[in-house]
């Protein structure tokens, strides 16, 4: 076949161009240390690095769920706690008030001292955390016991459900606690009626008054306890559930970095197998066009 | 003495006819780099002797040709407009790639953080700050749909110019075609003139195969008349030029010959690719888009009228309902009522009415999960990520097809240029061989000439 003037600049310009690209193509890769840079170069890679991406906002969003879960459940349990040192002290003060020695003075001040505790305990239970109180169930804006004007306790004030969070797609954690069922429970009077008729029998040396409320005490610091395990519990799968969080996460991310990132020792190889192909490709138009039968007539 | 002056008489028409050789190699060598410039060749013939006793009557030029293989002509005149199509459609769909975004920044970033946002909301249900969080991302949502819908719109428009672009481009190659007919007919086939009108001819026909894939019957005086889709471009000096006339609603152009709309018919060329790009290729990504944005209002809004919004009320709808899914990404919008004063409070984060119930946030936050897209099969990432898929794969190919036939067009043109391409150095040799040629013939010229002067000198003595 025969090789022409313009067959031969043609080839060696589509060679060069070849080489050019594909030189141009490493660079970039170099560069940026993508791998791909618009769809078409892998289309289905840049589906999937799409989907792992957005993969890697889900674990996200569950790690920023679980750490708000475990600040609140921080939050009750540390409420929890105070309740229980509280009802512990009620118990104590009880007992004491318990002998049959006490002046009436004596048994005043126990009275004080139940009175004392009762309202930490109502300060226990109206905790609020992020603007929201934590044991009135899903009525996060409503204490969950008030004082009347004269200074009763009232009612339970909440409702009977729980805020959940999710923490995964198919496993959520309650960060609200129903109190009643910490301050009553099934018994026909809550904690601080309790606490009331208690302060009344103490105050009268009422013995079998003190007896009952005692009682009473005793299954309030039963149910709280029983709460603080349930917290407690979630407390310790919660650091387990983070650290798998984040095990998925990472592998979510490698999944995506072999999507997307470039190999640089295999890139940098790449691009300077391109530019010896691109310096040979323009070395030889340069060779054959210096060849010609007319430079050697005379 | 007679045939000594015959001898002068043929030496002086071999001069002639070397220099003649030396003048086509000049117009081989001063068109070089013309474009479709074929070879000239002269051709010599040997005239016979006139009587028994000669060796024959010297040379004499019969004419000019150019070395053309017509079949190689037409198969390059085939393969053009493959490799233009995919051309055309490989630069469109760049734009259109561009437009999309990087993987995480676009549509698929803006889904990401929109239901964020809600689960936000469901960690804090009384906060209006992640009410409003929950507004922000629902407007950044919809702008980024209407932006990327504007995207699709733009590649459209700027499809159909080039559309209608070549359409110019077509009728004015077919015009030249017509003139060039209309010249040849005027001309002596023998002559250089109709080699270069038969040139210019096959310029003008590749030309326009890289717009359109055109059927070209040649004529019997040497020119071409032009076919597609069985109506006539071009017959003889006559050209039909192709029309455009706006489409109905969108306004994009249909391609007419005549009175009959053939843009469908047009699968070939630049103008087959540039018509699919605008007609199937973008109006189908449109179309995906819309889905994904109509299913997001639906979802979206299903699930906030199940809900209770901060006073306790029932939640209304999120986003503004669509009328159809047609569009649904041009003109997606949250409720203006979110922007209101306290527009806050409707967000729809309850699902008992109690202010710390958050089970609608969390419904709401789980729409990312649910396959709700394409025959609820996919999810609304899965569904862009199917579009980005969709549009990667349709450049890829169309960058396959314009590579893979512009190679073989690459070929067929040097199996062109072996026949019809001008090699310097060959020509280099025929300079070298008129040349010698013409002197050995004046050197003839001047022993014949200083023959009959010895002649004449001894008939004066």
């Amino acid at each position: 076949m025969r090789v022409t003037f313009g067959s031969s600049y043609r080839n060696g310009l589509a060679d060069i161009t070849r080489t050019a690209e594909e030189l141009a193509r490493r660079q970039r890769e170099v560069s940026s240390l993508q791998r791909m840079q618009v769809p078409s170069d892998d289309p289905s890679a840049m589906a999937a690095a799409i989907g792992e991406r957005s993969e890697m906002r889900v674990y996200d969003q569950y790690l920023r769920a679980t750490d708000s879960v475990d600040s609140r459940l921080d939050v009750i349990d540390s409420a929890l706690s105070d309740m229980l040192r509280n009802l512990t002290a009620a118990q104590s003060t009880v007992a004491a008030s318990q002998a049959s020695f006490l002046t009436q003075a004596q048994r005043e001040a126990y009275a004080l001292q139940l009175g004392g505790i009762r309202d930490a305990i109502l300060s226990d239970l109206n905790i609020k955390y992020r603007d929201t109180y934590m044991f009135s169930g899903t009525a996060a804006d409503q204490a969950p016991y008030e004082r009347n004007a004269a200074g009763v306790v009232q009612a339970y004030a909440g409702d009977h459900q729980q805020m959940a969070i999710d923490v995964a797609r198919t496993s959520s954690v309650e960060v609200t606690i129903d109190g009643s069922v910490i301050a009553q429970g099934s018994d026909p009077d809550d904690l601080f009626k309790v606490f009331d008729d208690l302060i009344t029998a103490v105050r009268a040396g009422d013995s079998t008054g003190i007896a009952a409320g005692m009682a009473g005490l005793d299954r309030a610091f039963e149910r709280t306890t029983n709460a603080q395990s349930r917290v407690g519990n979630a407390l310790r799968t919660i650091e387990d559930h983070k650290a798998r969080l984040g095990d998925m996460r990472r592998a979510s991310d490698a999944h995506r970095s072999t999507l997307e990132d470039a190999n640089l020792a295999e890139a940098i190889s790449g691009m300077q197998r391109a530019d010896a192909a691109h310096q040979a490709a323009i070395s030889a138009v340069a060779a054959t066009s210096r060849l010609s039968l007319f430079d050697y007539l005379t | 003495m007679a045939d000594l002056i015959r001898m002068l008489g043929f030496t002086s028409r071999a001069l002639e006819a070397q220099r003649f050789g030396l003048d086509v190699v000049g117009q081989n060598i001063a068109n070089v780099n013309t474009p479709g410039y074929t070879r000239r060749v002269v051709d010599l013939a040997a005239v016979p002797p006139v009587e028994p006793l000669s060796a024959g009557g010297g040379v004499e030029v019969q004419g000019v040709r150019s070395l053309r293989d017509l079949l190689i002509d037409r198969r390059l005149w085939q393969e053009h407009p493959e490799e233009q199509r995919g051309s055309a459609m490989a630069d469109a769909l760049a734009g259109v790639e561009a437009a999309l975004g990087p993987a995480g920044s676009s549509i698929d970033g803006a889904l990401d953080s929109f239901f964020d946002a809600f689960a936000a909301l469901a960690d804090a249900p009384t906060s209006s700050t992640a009410r409003q969080e929950v507004i922000l991302q629902g407007q950044s949502l919809a702008a980024s749909f209407r932006d990327m819908s504007s995207h699709f719109e733009s590649a459209i428009r700027e499809t159909d110019l080039g559309v209608r672009g070549a359409v110019d481009e077509v009728n004015r190659l077919t015009a030249r075609v017509a003139s060039l007919n209309a010249a040849l007919s005027g001309v002596d086939p023998a002559t250089g003139e109709s080699l270069q009108v038969h040139d210019e001819l096959a310029v003008a026909i590749e030309e326009l195969s890289g717009l359109v894939q055109v059927n070209a019957v040649q004529r019997t005086d040497g020119g071409f008349d032009i076919e597609i889709n069985g109506g006539a471009l071009v017959v003889g000096d006559r050209a039909y030029a192709l029309g455009v006339s706006d489409r109905g609603v969108t306004g994009v152009a249909d391609v007419t010959l005549g009175d009959v709309t053939i843009t469908s018919a047009l699968r070939t060329g630049t103008l087959g690719g540039l018509i699919e790009t605008r007609d199937v290729l973008v109006p189908g990504y449109r179309a995906q888009l819309d889905e994904i944005a109509a299913s997001v209002v639906r979802e979206v809004n299903a699930v906030h009228r199940q809900g209770f919004d901060a006073n306790g009320a029932a939640g209304g709808d999120f986003f503004v309902p669509l009328a159809g899914t047609a569009g649904a990404a041009s003109s997606i919008a949250v409720e203006a009522g979110f922007s209101a004063a306290g527009g806050t409070a409707l967000v729809a984060a309850s699902k008992t009415g109690a202010a710390g119930d958050n089970g609608n946030a969390r419904a709401l936050a789980d729409l990312r999960d649910a396959l709700v897209v394409d025959g609820n099969t996919a999810t609304f990432t899965q569904a862009w990520g199917n579009l980005v898929y969709a549009v990667g794969r349709d450049s890829a190919a169309a960058q396959g097809i314009r590579d893979t036939h512009g190679e073989i067009v690459r070929q067929i043109r040097n199996l062109q240029d072996s026949v019809s391409g001008i090699s310097l150095d060959e020509e280099a040799a025929d300079m070298l061989r008129f040349q010698r040629a013409y002197e050995a013939n004046a050197r003839f010229f001047r022993a014949i000439d200083d023959t009959i002067d010895i002649l004449m000198r001894t008939f004066d003595a």
